[in-house]
């Protein structure tokens, strides 16, 4: 097997560039609607000390609304700190569904993201050997994709299956990018081999899957 | 309540959220508010309204704050336009500005800073359409020296085509 630290390239970093730009997008429309609550209320409280009556419940909407979105920053920097932490050990023990819930949330963080819903696992965590950074990367480029190619009200559907090799599936059904032949990339390829994940995809159908062994 | 000074303002941004708080905040300032919360909905809005001044967000699912502010000033001889994104970069910033953007502004911003560029970008506008309403009256005077009712009609309805 390759050196693990022989895994990452430029092309990794330019990835991991962007999801942290997509996330701190995320914060920044976050503290910019704090910001304008509290300075709404400042501006009623001005409004009060002069004499004009100020709705209560319009006080506190705005005292809730800021609450949920720091409630929102809270869940934005926790998964940022997730996906900082993915690349401190190039393998380790990786819970598939912790991993694709997190790119979930990271795509979800694009401007111009769809809708993409991913099954429930019921049953013993899906734990494999693996890189996740890498396998996030891999995940995270057939999100984007999807949504470049399908537009924001397309759907896509993705589940975790067994398979008798002892390895993983992870199914994307609903997939619209067949006609995008440049998919996957050299990138791509290169980082699924680094990692023995199989991309098996039908160009004809809305199915891809990738295989993703045990431990490698 | 309306009047004849009231700046008219569309907030196109697709943080609902976001759109809720700033407008709450503007209108207490005395502009009129309308939002949008994507670009065709803001290109119809524009289409059904008259607006003072828009108020862009740069990257949008569907059409981009670039794309919008192309179509709006194309089809809005007056409207003037301010970006505002968390998104920003020099190139986007020189883009903005070849299109005709008025201010190019980036989250977080003061909001004084913001009320401020709004009044700005209305005067512009005002002085625009100031000296263009004085071109056509110029206009109107010289066709009414020297053509018949009839022709002077005619010539009217040409120069209202090339009024958008």
């Amino acid at each position: 097997m390759e050196d693990p630290k022989e895994l990452f390239s430029y092309d990794d970093l330019a990835f991991f560039g962007r999801v942290n730009a997509s996330i701190s997008h995320e914060l920044k429309n976050i503290m910019a609607i704090v910001s304008e609550t509290a300075g709404f209320l400042g501006d009623l409280a001005e409004m009060a000390s002069a004499g004009t009556p100020v709705d209560s419940e319009m006080l506190k909407s705005n005292a809730d609304s800021i609450m949920e979105e720091i409630q929102r920053g809270f869940t934005t920097i926790r998964q940022m700190n997730r996906f900082s932490h993915s690349v401190d050990a190039p393998i380790v023990s990786v819970d598939l569904m912790e991993l694709l819930e997190l790119v979930c949330h990271l795509s979800a963080y694009l401007a111009f993201s769809g809708t993409v819903r991913l099954a429930p696992w019921n049953g013993n965590s899906p734990l494999v050997q693996t890189c996740p950074f890498l396998l996030q990367a891999i995940v995270y480029d057939i999100v984007v994709q999807q949504f470049k190619h399908a537009g924001p009200d397309a759907a896509l559907d993705i589940n975790v299956e067994s398979r008798s090799d002892s390895g993983w599936g992870i199914v994307f059904s609903n997939l619209r990018i067949a006609e995008r032949q440049g998919f996957p990339d050299d990138q791509i390829k290169k980082a699924a081999a680094s990692i023995a994940v199989i991309i098996d995809w039908d160009r004809t159908g809305d199915h891809l899957e990738l295989h993703v062994p045990s431990t490698i | 309540m309306e009047t004849e000074n009231t700046i008219k303002i569309l907030l196109v941004d697709d943080e609902v959220k976001f759109l809720k708080a700033i407008s709450d905040r503007l209108a207490i300032k005395g502009f009129e508010v309308t939002t949008a919360d994507n670009g065709e909905d803001a290109i119809a809005a524009a289409r059904q309204g008259r607006f003072d001044v828009a108020v862009l967000d740069l990257q949008m699912p569907g059409m981009d704050g670039t794309q919008v502010l192309k179509i709006l000033k194309q089809n809005h001889k007056y409207i003037e336009i301010i970006m505002l994104t968390g998104h920003a970069t020099v190139d986007s910033a020189v883009e903005c500005t070849k299109l005709g953007a008025f201010k190019y502004l980036e989250k977080p911003y003061d909001f004084n800073k913001l009320v401020e560029a709004l009044k700005e970008a209305y005067h512009a506008r005002m002085e625009k359409k100031f000296e263009s309403d004085l071109k056509r009256m110029e206009a109107i005077q010289k066709l009414s020296l020297h053509q018949s009712p009839l022709g002077l009609l005619k010539s009217l309805a040409k120069l209202d085509d090339s009024e958008k």
